[in-house]
């Protein structure tokens, strides 16, 4: 429950309208995973709901099940063209010589730190005296000793959520629309988009080394920019989110002096 | 899911108009539910077949997860075995589908989860006097389950929110079609939704101890002790509110989630003797009860003595002492005023160390102190051979070396 109390608060700190937005921090010496690296991606938190006509979002079984599989489908993709060997986990005792128990707690303890981040890179209580040292957060021994059990590089933790409007509530926008017409006009009752976030873990050194925050959505109920129940629509969420790693800050610069110097 | 009420009002903010009935069928009183009205509506082995339900279920499924492997969940095998079996024998047609954790919280609650889980606060196993008692708060959180509370009043709140959407858009389009500012009935609708919204969650409640009372009476509990767990509540809520000098929050309020615990040990002791056959033996289980949580008794009166609330604390010991005072309970009724710390506590506090001394049941935490105090008061050579006591109950305790050497006296 406190993963979903980080998805709230990450929710609220990106500004609602119509477009797609990301936000993404990486650790200052951070380079995007290249090559021959083996990720392993915690198991993924997908919910798809379906809003009410009275705005209420109410969980969908098949849909949820439809987007985790997509989104999955699309990862491998995604990473086997990087030239990543990835493991999706389906289940927590999945991982040889690694208990469950291990692996919860890893989840539990990425779920505080994520909320850190959250709270000091993305609502604006920012540390004074960690201004522009990018991500500088850590899971510690644990994440270490997990890379070292299973031999791999990097970790992934992963939200998604997805908001599908109901059929009552686009009626609901129409008659908003339509209602500017006599005076009453209520253009944006909204209530649909998606809502995801990743976490890049360095099981090498245990620290979080890339962050991003993906929110779409529109303030009009019934246009949409993405479906993460289709194979198409989970691609796209997927690109959006992780597609586009950008190193940290330290490289950049120094790539930017070495572009100055040729 | 009062969370999730808050978007109505957020909703409300958009629009304008009003749905007017809905604040009119609040203000009314609520009637006893009778419990022969309780019929469970599920059956053994229930699985949800709607979408909504489904969708609920899958969700649950990870909370069930989480708390499942919660650090808060008080291991112990044979404890846990106990409130199975126990919610196997309160649980009605579902007692073979439905699971209980227990969870180190030093609070009074229990929950029931939409799947079929429940999760029993320690705090709870602290305060009920018999196995009875605790039966009565498992069957009534089984009646949450059985009655299938939390889809019903999540189909309620879909089904105002929806006519509240629906007809405040359609009130401000024909409002502004024809000029007049609607505003002001649609807040009143909105305050009239919400409403109603409280007022079912406490009718689930009512239904729910209803429920409870049956299903207690037909396993051969008392049903009445249901009522005294109220009663109880009451008690301790009062005395920790008076230590404080405050008055206790009576719950009576348009707002409130739960009926009033005035009126559910009201409504609780008018239906338990509706469902109780005269000339029928009923057992409180007393003995079995106090066997089953032996072993964990001292961490729960710990926890609760460590929750600075001397007033609630002391109400408790006492009520538990109404079965024949132990050396446990007099050693921390003697914690109590140490903590508590006002004038004359500390003499107060050595007594009850004396006297539960006395006891044979005694933990050796009272000797230690009881020596402690010895000591303090001058009485070296007492002190000194309590202390010894001490040392000889739990010759490996943390300040175990510390004590060693006041004992010899160096």
């Amino acid at each position: 429950m406190r993963r979903l109390g980080l998805a709230v608060v990450l929710s609220a700190s990106v500004a609602m309208s119509a477009c797609v937005q990301t936000r993404q921090i990486a650790d200052l010496q951070f380079t995007p995973p290249q090559g021959d690296f083996k990720l392993l991606v915690m198991r993924p938190d997908v919910t798809v709901n379906s809003v009410t006509t009275g705005g209420l979002p109410e969980p969908r079984a098949d849909w949820t099940e439809q987007a985790r599989a997509n989104i999955i489908t699309a990862m491998r993709a995604q990473q086997a063209e990087r030239g990543g060997n990835l493991q999706v986990l389906e289940r927590r005792d999945q991982l040889p010589g690694v208990s469950a128990d291990t692996v919860a707690d890893l989840e539990r303890l990425h779920s505080a730190v994520g909320n850190s981040i959250a709270l000091h890179k993305y609502l604006g209580a920012g540390l004074p005296t960690k201004r522009k040292q990018g991500l500088d957060w850590t899971l510690g021994e644990e994440a270490v000793s997990l890379g070292r059990k299973t031999g791999y590089q990097y970790a992934l933790f992963l939200h998604a959520e997805d908001n599908i409007v109901s059929g009552g509530r686009v009626a609901l926008q129409v008659l908003g629309i339509a209602g500017c017409f006599v005076g009453f006009c209520a253009p944006n009752i909204g209530g649909g988009g998606q809502f995801a976030y990743a976490s890049l873990v360095d099981l090498r050194s245990g620290e979080v080394v890339w962050f991003n925050v993906l929110q779409t959505g529109s303030q009009i109920a019934g246009i949409k920019f993405g479906d993460m129940r289709t194979p198409a629509g989970a691609a796209q969420m997927v690109e959006r989110l992780l597609g586009r790693m950008k190193p940290g800050r330290a490289i950049r610069d120094a790539q930017r002096a070495q572009q100055r110097q040729h | 899911m009062c969370i999730r009420c808050l978007d109505v009002s957020r909703r409300s903010l958009l629009v304008g108009g009003a749905v007017a009935g809905a604040s009119l069928a609040t203000g009314a009183a609520q009637a006893r539910i009778r419990p022969a009205e309780m019929v469970p509506l599920i059956g053994p082995g229930f699985r949800p077949t709607d979408r909504d339900e489904i969708g609920l279920w899958q969700q649950m499924d990870r909370v069930e997860e989480e708390i499942a492997g919660s650090t808060l969940l008080i291991k112990d095998p044979a404890l846990n075995l106990y409130l199975k079996n126990l919610i196997g024998k309160v649980g009605g047609p579902a007692a073979r589908d439905m699971r209980i954790y227990l969870a180190r919280i030093p609070d009074f609650n229990a929950v029931m989860f939409p799947s079929g889980f429940a999760v029993i606060f320690s705090g709870l196993l602290l305060r009920m006097r018999n196995e009875a008692q605790l039966a009565g708060v498992i069957a009534h959180e089984s009646g949450h389950f059985l009655r299938r509370h939390m889809i019903r009043s999540w189909r309620d709140l879909k089904r105002k929110s929806d006519i509240f959407a629906i007809g405040s858009m359609a009130l401000g389009v024909a409002g502004g079609a024809a000029g007049v500012y609607t505003g002001d009935i649609a807040q009143l609708a909105q305050l009239g939704t919400l409403l109603t919204l409280f007022r079912y969650n406490r009718q689930m409640e009512a239904e729910a101890d209803a429920m409870g009372a049956r299903l207690l009476a037909e396993q051969n509990y008392p049903a009445v002790e249901m009522a005294n767990t109220w009663q109880q509540l009451i008690g301790e809520q009062n005395a920790s509110a008076r230590y404080r000098r405050k008055r206790r929050d009576r719950g009576y309020d348009l707002f409130a989630t739960h009926p009033a615990p005035e009126t559910r040990m009201a409504d609780l002791r008018v239906s338990a003797a509706e469902v109780t056959v005269p000339g029928r033996v009923y057992d409180h289980g007393r003995d079995r009860y106090l066997r089953a949580i032996g072993e964990i008794r001292p961490t729960l009166l710990d926890d609760q003595v460590r929750l600075n609330d001397p007033g609630a604390s002391q109400y408790l010991i006492e009520t538990l002492a109404q079965d024949g005072w132990n050396g446990l309970l007099r050693y921390y009724e003697a914690e109590v005023w140490r903590l508590r710390n006002r004038a004359g506590d500390d003499a107060r506090a050595a007594q009850g160390y004396a006297v539960a001394t006395q006891y044979a049941d005694a933990p050796a935490e009272a000797w230690r102190w009881h020596g402690l105090s010895l000591v303090k008061a001058g009485r070296q050579a007492e002190g000194r051979a309590a202390l010894a006591h001490y040392l000889q109950l739990k010759p490996t305790a943390p300040d175990a070396p510390f004590i060693r050497q006041m004992v010899s006296g160096s």
